[in-house]
């Protein structure tokens, strides 16, 4: 645990920042310090106070950012990204105290290139406030997480983000071109294919874009990124069918998803326990009959004509697995909801079916195809032991979403409820536990810990370096070249292992 | 209650009265809030999801997550675990218009606050640790004078200096004849009764058109909503009393309000305070007009050649989803162009005028109001037309500059249907 | 029209148990089981017109994310009776 830094230090770090930042941007109260400490992921309550910054930033420029990089590197204090906050793998979590940088101020729309089809805008906005505006000029800028309504870009840059309608438009990684980045030392540099801002190809020199998404804001902070727009879709289709049988609706997504239908925006399979779990509060499933087992949702985006001949095909597909189609009301009802549903804590139930308030934990894999099954079972039983072990865990169910227009690969997850009112000591480690297990199982299955959030949270990030293997001792290389005081957002990854002085040095 | 009310007069200098510090041990106060609110807190803040930034217009122009309802929720959770104190958190919730677009954004009331009947409420939150605030002693300097002024004349001091109070709060009302007392009574807040006075006589007119008998009060008070809001739950509890008497007195049966606040203060806060004692008929004007543009009764004649949008109230859309009627009103008026904006969209619209927040930190209003009126002028309209007297002030001024007429819908179909409303719509 | 009483608003609809842990007050809308809300949270006082308002709300918004990603939403029921054109 790290100690709070005495109040002569947090002094010094205001008088530095303060006159470039302005007063009214750099934040000592306790409520501004305690609301940064966590993101949705299951947290530590009882351990709140362990998490806390000692002061908060608000930048609003990318010199401003990088001024504050700077004092951070000359005082030897942590610095922590937070843009939206909306993660789950703790990046936005300042697990050594420190200099939290908001970068939500950074929110303008700086261009619309409609010609190019690119827009420029400050990290800090939201996908649906760009949204609301390119609509006007026909335009989307189609990242959509399940937390659209309120995840941010700079947050989406830092995650490498995975997006619901992926397996049409591409994730984060392709729909953010290039971004300006304040690297851990204060230098602002530029990333993106090439040197061109609003190229979406280039073969020259390495391919930073990759290295500097996903890094968890442990290789420093992107301000202002330019993305890739689509033309604002004519049509959406969304199907819903309902099965006897896991087995069937198993082979019914992957044969959607291999049907090589050029709207094809995704796939999703809904397990038995999934099923089990909607009924207890989804409209649309409570009168469902019970030989309902399985579900498979399946969309399409684009221009009219495409998309009915698309959805055309799908529906073909599934009526001659036995799908029973739900009807157009719960399809596009719920398709339309899947924002919304996720993390309510009114689903958790305790073993006697009573309603507790739980947190929602998606521990999340990258499974191939063949595997879902396998993977399915031994992550179900890991969460019933735990769950029978300790009664403040719930089994939330099972979706696996393809990633990508082949279904090659599906984003799988299994959502634990987790009633953090009641977490202490031992249920925190027995959960630590759990999810290293179910990483286990990910990489026995030739899988990856992580498709959509990162891998950085206690017990999975063991994991790490065995997944990776020698890409991990690579991984240590560029933080020790890029962050020589280990400044930036240290404690994640296991990344301090690059520094002599933690003694583990590789 | 002190005399001047009794006589109705005001005081010839302001002398702020003390309000009473109740000798209350803060501990077993926060204690008993916490209690109250700590699976409301970790309802919000066991998701985090906070799908209510992006439609918190407070949030929309600070960008600063201190002041978000999750950080309000979170707080309690911190509370409760020791970590923070009144004192610490106070101070944060001024930053909150009350306007609900965050708790009916919430996916625990958007998708299952109906299931389950646990919705998020964080208006109810604001205004339980602005009251625990009050209650120990804690006082936001503004709100602490507006309120002692309230309570010394009996209505909000929307003129600043100059006097209200209950020898004024029918002059409105001058030439229109209105009787006194009735089966129906008309409502009217303090913000239109002395400051917008164009507002109730526009409504008492087309009221009048519509051969609609109504009466005032004998002696009406504020609603005590305001004081409600800043939390100043005792006084509140006192004009609603006040009010809720003097309907009884007079016989009335049924309440017409054209004011949204007022609205939510006979919905919501009166059936709190007076449960089945509140046997009241509380009705919205709005949805009265609307009613009778429907029957015939009344149809808007005059042809009125202007380039508008509608601002949806948040008391009327989010917190009450009241959004057809105005519409419908607005479209039964020949000559506009309406360059209408939805009511969901309208989530994140506010005028920044509610929940106290213009007292006490007006420059955040300004902020907010300018925003809206920002979003109007993309519509390339000359006018925005409003149904909440408490947003068209803050709404004109940021449109003056933008040459954005704010129009209150009442004072636009009274145009229509050829009355001259008269009265002021802003200067005294 | 609407318009509020304390008596109407206050008075909740009678139940039909629909599944073991599931009511319904309203037409089309379904509620808890109020015995699964004993132990650990307690219902709020709910009145008539919230719960129309946040179902209304509800349907609401959904259309508007339709409208959000997609200027139209193609029928599946439609499609479906195609095939056998």
């Amino acid at each position: 645990m790290t100690a709070v830094l005495e109040a002569s230090i947090v002094e010094q770090l205001v008088a530095a920042i303060a006159p470039v930042l302005g007063e009214a941007n750099v934040l000592t109260s306790k409520t501004a310090r305690y609301s940064r400490a966590r993101v949705p992921a299951p947290f530590p309550v009882h351990r709140w106070a362990e998490r806390v910054p000692d002061l908060v930033v608000l930048p609003g420029s990318t010199e401003e950012v990088a001024h504050v990089v700077r004092v951070a590197n000359e005082f030897g204090v942590p610095i922590v990204p937070r843009d939206g906050g909306t993660g789950l793998t703790d990046g936005a979590v300042p697990e050594r105290r420190g200099i939290v940088v908001d970068v939500k101020r950074m929110n303008l729309i700086h261009e619309i290139d409609l010609e190019n089809r690119t827009a420029t805008v400050g990290v800090g906005i939201s996908m649906l406030k760009l949204n609301e505006v390119l609509a006007q000029h026909g335009l989307i800028y189609p990242d959509n997480p399940a937390s659209y309504p309120c995840s941010l870009v700079g947050g989406r840059i830092g995650t490498s983000g995975w997006s619901l309608i992926g397996s049409r438009y591409g994730h984060s990684r392709d729909l953010v071109l290039s971004f300006d980045m304040v690297t851990p030392t204060g230098d602002i540099i530029f990333v993106g294919d090439g040197g061109g801002r609003k190229i979406s190809k280039s073969s020259s020199g390495y391919q930073l874009k990759h290295l500097f998404m996903g890094h968890q804001g442990t290789l420093g902070i992107a301000t202002t990124a330019t993305l890739k727009l689509y033309p604002k879709a004519e049509a959406e289709f969304s199907a819903f069918w309902a099965f006897d049988d896991y087995d069937v609706a198993y082979k019914a997504v992957g044969a959607l998803a291999r049907a090589g239908i050029a709207t094809f925006a995704g796939a999703v399979l809904f397990d038995e326990k999934k099923v089990e779990y909607l009924r207890r509060d989804d409209e649309a499933y409570i009168p469902q009959p019970e030989s309902v087992k399985a579900l498979v949702c399946s969309v399409g985006y684009g221009n009219s004509d495409e998309v009915a001949a698309g959805g055309r095909r799908m529906m073909r597909i599934a009526r001659d697995l036995g799908a029973r189609y739900m009807g157009d009301e719960i399809s596009q009802g719920d398709w339309a909801s899947r924002h919304d549903r996720y993390a309510t804590p009114v689903h958790g139930r305790t073993l006697s079916g009573q309603v507790a308030l739980m947190s929602w934990h998606c521990e999340d894999a990258a499974i191939n195809y063949t595997d879902l099954p396998a993977v399915t079972r031994e992550w179900h039983a890991i969460v019933e032991k735990l769950r029978r072990k300790h009664d403040v865990f719930d089994d939330w169910g099972m979706f696996a979403y393809t990633s990508s227009d082949t279904g090659v690969d599906y984003l799988t997850e299994i959502d634990i409820g987790i009633w953090e009112e009641k977490l202490d000591d031992t249920t925190w480690a027995a959960f630590v536990d759990a999810k290293r297990e179910i990483a286990a199982v990910s990489l026995k299955y030739g899988g990856s810990i992580s498709a959509c959030h990162g891998s950085c949270r206690e017990g999975e990030v063991d994991l790490v370096p065995q997944e990776l293997g020698g890409g991990y001792d690579v991984m240590l290389a560029v933080k020790r070249a890029l962050d020589p005081n280990n400044i930036m957002n240290p404690g994640k990854y296991g990344l301090d292992r690059a520094y002599d002085n933690e003694g583990d040095r590789r | 209650m002190s005399e001047h009310h009794a006589h109705g007069t005001e005081p010839s200098s302001i002398e702020l009265l003390p309000i009473e510090l109740l000798p209350i041990d803060t501990a077993q106060a926060s204690s008993d809030f916490v209690d109250e609110w700590r699976n409301a807190a970790y309802n919000c803040y066991s998701s985090g999801h906070k799908f209510c930034r992006e439609v918190c217009p407070v949030m929309q122009v600070t960008r600063n997550e201190t002041w978000t309802p999750t950080a309000f929720h979170a707080n309690v959770v911190a509370m409760d675990k020791g970590e923070l104190d009144i004192a610490d958190i106070a101070e944060d919730y001024v930053n909150c218009t009350q306007c609900g677009a965050c708790e009916l954004r919430c996916p625990n009331t958007l998708m299952l606050g109906d299931f389950y009947r646990f919705r998020t409420r964080t208006v109810d939150l604001v205004k339980a640790v602005r009251t625990l605030a009050v209650d120990t002693g804690i006082h936001q300097p503004q709100w602490k004078t507006w309120n002692e002024l309230t309570d010394a004349r009996s209505h909000e001091p929307v003129l600043g200096e100059q006097p209200v109070g209950q020898d004024s709060v029918r002059e409105w009302a001058d030439g229109l004849d209105i009787p006194i007392g009735g089966d129906d009574i008309l409502f009217v807040d303090c913000e239109a009764a002395f400051y917008r006075t164009s507002v109730p006589r526009a409504v008492a007119q087309i009221l009048q058109m519509a051969g609609h008998e109504f009466g005032l009060m004998q002696e009406q008070w504020c609603c005590g909503g305001p004081a409600a809001e800043m939390g100043y739950r005792d006084q509140a509890m006192r004009f609603a009393r006040h009010n809720l008497d003097n309907w009884k007195a007079s016989g009335a049966k049924r309440i017409l309000v054209l004011d949204p606040h007022d609205y939510i203060s006979f919905t919501e806060d009166y059936p709190k305070y007076f449960g089945a004692e509140f046997d009241l008929e509380i009705v919205l004007v709005l949805e009265v007009v609307a009613e009778y543009i429907r029957s015939g009764a009344l149809t808007p004649r005059v042809a009125i050649e202007k380039t508008i949008t509608y601002h949806d109230p948040c008391r009327l859309n989010k917190r009450k989803g009241v959004w057809k009627e105005p519409r419908e009103i607005l479209r039964s008026i020949p000559g506009l162009t309406f360059n209408d904006v939805d009511h969901v969209t309208q989530w994140s619209y506010c005028s920044g005028g509610g929940g106290g927040l213009a007292i006490e930190k007006p420059e955040l209003t300004a902020l907010i109001s300018g925003a809206r009126i920002k979003k109007a002028s993309e519509l390339s309209v000359d006018t925005l037309v409003s149904a909440c007297p408490w947003s068209e002030r803050p709404l004109s001024a940021a449109g003056e500059p933008e040459n954005i007429d704010v129009v209150d819908i009442h004072e636009m179909l009274a145009e229509s249907l050829g009355i001259t409303v008269g009265g002021s719509r802003g200067a005294r | 029209m609407t318009s509020f009483r304390y008596q109407d608003e206050y008075t909740t609809p009678p139940a039909r148990q629909i599944t073991p842990t599931t009511i319904e007050r309203f037409e089309h809308v379904f509620e808890v089981d109020p015995s699964l809300m004993t132990d650990n949270v307690a219902q709020q006082v709910f009145p008539n017109w919230d719960t129309k308002r946040i179902v209304a709300a509800r349907w609401d918004h959904l259309a508007w994310i339709h409208t959000h990603f997609a200027d139209s939403v193609i029928s599946g029921e439609e499609l479906l009776r195609s095939l056998d054109d």
